[in-house]
């Protein structure tokens, strides 16, 4: 299997952020070189979530965690995506193996708070998000991101209706790419 | 700090995601329940392009005879929605259910026009509920049965369930007695319990109106399987309400 090296990716970021609105096209121009590399398949699904091709964008990123089963924030990110177009029974079976991860991890962490919010057992979802939060020094954006669901849960009385947050969590992904490597 | 219809998963939905699932489920899984919540989801449109038809008309219409051409065009639209062409499916939709409708009305003939849809539908449902068998062997018991299986009928397009044109008042009538609400309440409860299958027939057939052969092509079933089982939750009802 070859994958892009450290540099190409970086250039291939740079490329991205000039965002002339070819970005899916430079991703595929790598992925054609690099088919089997879970971190493009990953980049594409989040610029793909990112500009409103939902079907398209679960396809990579199924095909990032088929790739790279241990890729944790892009199977977290997978997981997160499936949460927010109404499956719920999928995001938690694709999250299932971050519970392998090391207790206190904060990725583990978040999967147990956003559980609780598909239970709608509010307070213990808070408390583990928060947890999650403080645990989480590497992936920043992610931190917003949750902190935006405790916040939503905290007014929900006030702000009825579905709230910004998932188009935040669309996003950080690529903000987070960066520290995403699969481990 | 929960608003009481509001869940923890609403709090994080996405619905232009959370439609995108519906589709990819019903276009590339064969997901049948995605299906339906498609067509329910955009049933609206369907009548409002309905509606926007009859208010044009030339010559005598049924307004039913609208809609129902209506909802072959929005299961035509289902059926050749592209979603990965980003275009949203209400703009896609529109057009062709207007279409539907204009082609449906110049092809009506005068006597089309007289014998409308609902009385179509009414003469369907009759003939599936008719058994010839059980006439042969006792006819006054199977005529009972019959009147009580058309009378269900009655009182299932009066369960409330059914969404009434122009918002017309759903509450009793003076001439509605007690009894008669009781067993429609009773009713509207039983079809709660109903198999999933039987209950999405007779919803679609009594609340939205749909002809047997349109929730064939609906859920996928053959026109038969339909009539089976809209036969088979009629006489669950009848069972279930005996006491009434």
């Amino acid at each position: 299997m070859r994958l892009c090296s450290d540099t190409e990716l970086q250039e291939l970021m740079s490329a991205i952020s000039a965002d002339d609105g070819t970005e899916i096209a430079l991703v595929d121009r790598s992925l054609a070189l690099f088919p089997d590399d879970a971190r493009l398949h990953f980049l594409r699904g989040s610029l793909l979530a990112g500009i409103g091709r939902p079907i398209e964008a679960l396809a990579s990123l199924k095909s990032a965690v088929e790739l790279a089963p241990d890729f944790s924030i892009a199977r977290f990110q997978l997981g997160f995506f499936q949460l927010t177009s109404g499956e719920a029974a999928d995001a938690l079976s694709t999250w299932g193996p971050l519970a392998l991860l090391p207790e206190g991890h904060y990725l583990r962490t978040f999967v147990g708070g956003l559980t609780y919010l598909i239970r709608d057992e509010f307070p213990q979802a808070i408390e583990q998000l928060r947890i999650g939060i403080a645990a989480n020094a590497e992936n920043l954006p992610l931190n917003r991101d949750m902190q935006l669901i405790i916040d939503r849960v905290g007014d929900i009385a006030d702000q009825p209706g579905p709230g910004d947050e998932t188009a935040s969590a669309t996003s950080f992904l690529l903000g987070q790419f960066g520290n995403g490597r699969p481990n | 700090m929960k608003a009481a219809r509001e869940t923890g998963l609403d709090l994080v939905l996405d619905p232009q995601r959370a439609e995108a699932s519906l589709w990819r489920r019903a276009l590339y899984e064969d997901d049948v329940n995605s299906r339906e919540t498609l067509f329910n989801r955009y049933l609206l449109l369907a009548r409002s392009v309905a509606a926007r038809q009859f208010s044009r008309r030339r010559r005598a219409v049924d307004r039913g005879d609208l809609e129902h051409l209506a909802y072959e065009g929005l299961l035509q639209a289902i059926d050749r929605y592209d979603p990965l062409k980003g275009v949203p499916f209400g703009a896609y939709a529109r057009p062709r259910i207007a279409g539907s409708v204009a082609d449906g009305m110049r092809q009506m003939t005068e006597v089309d026009a007289q014998i409308t849809q609902r009385r179509r539908i009414q003469r369907e449902r009759l003939r599936t509920l008719s058994d010839p068998r059980a006439a042969a062997a006792d006819p006054l018991n199977a005529l009972a049965d019959l009147v009580v299986d058309l009378a269900l009928g009655l009182m299932l397009e009066g369960t409330g369930m059914i969404e009434p044109d122009g918002g017309a008042d759903r509450r009793p009538s003076a001439y509605e007695g007690l009894a008669w609400r009781q067993t429609q309440a009773a009713l509207a409860a039983a079809l709660e319990k109903l198999p999933p299958g039987e209950q999405t027939v007779i919803r679609q057939h009594y609340q939205t109106g749909l002809s047997f052969a349109h929730i064939a092509d609906l859920l996928r079933l053959s026109r038969g399987r339909v009539s089976q089982l809209h036969k088979s939750a009629v006489e669950r009802l009848r069972r279930w309400l005996r006491h009434y």
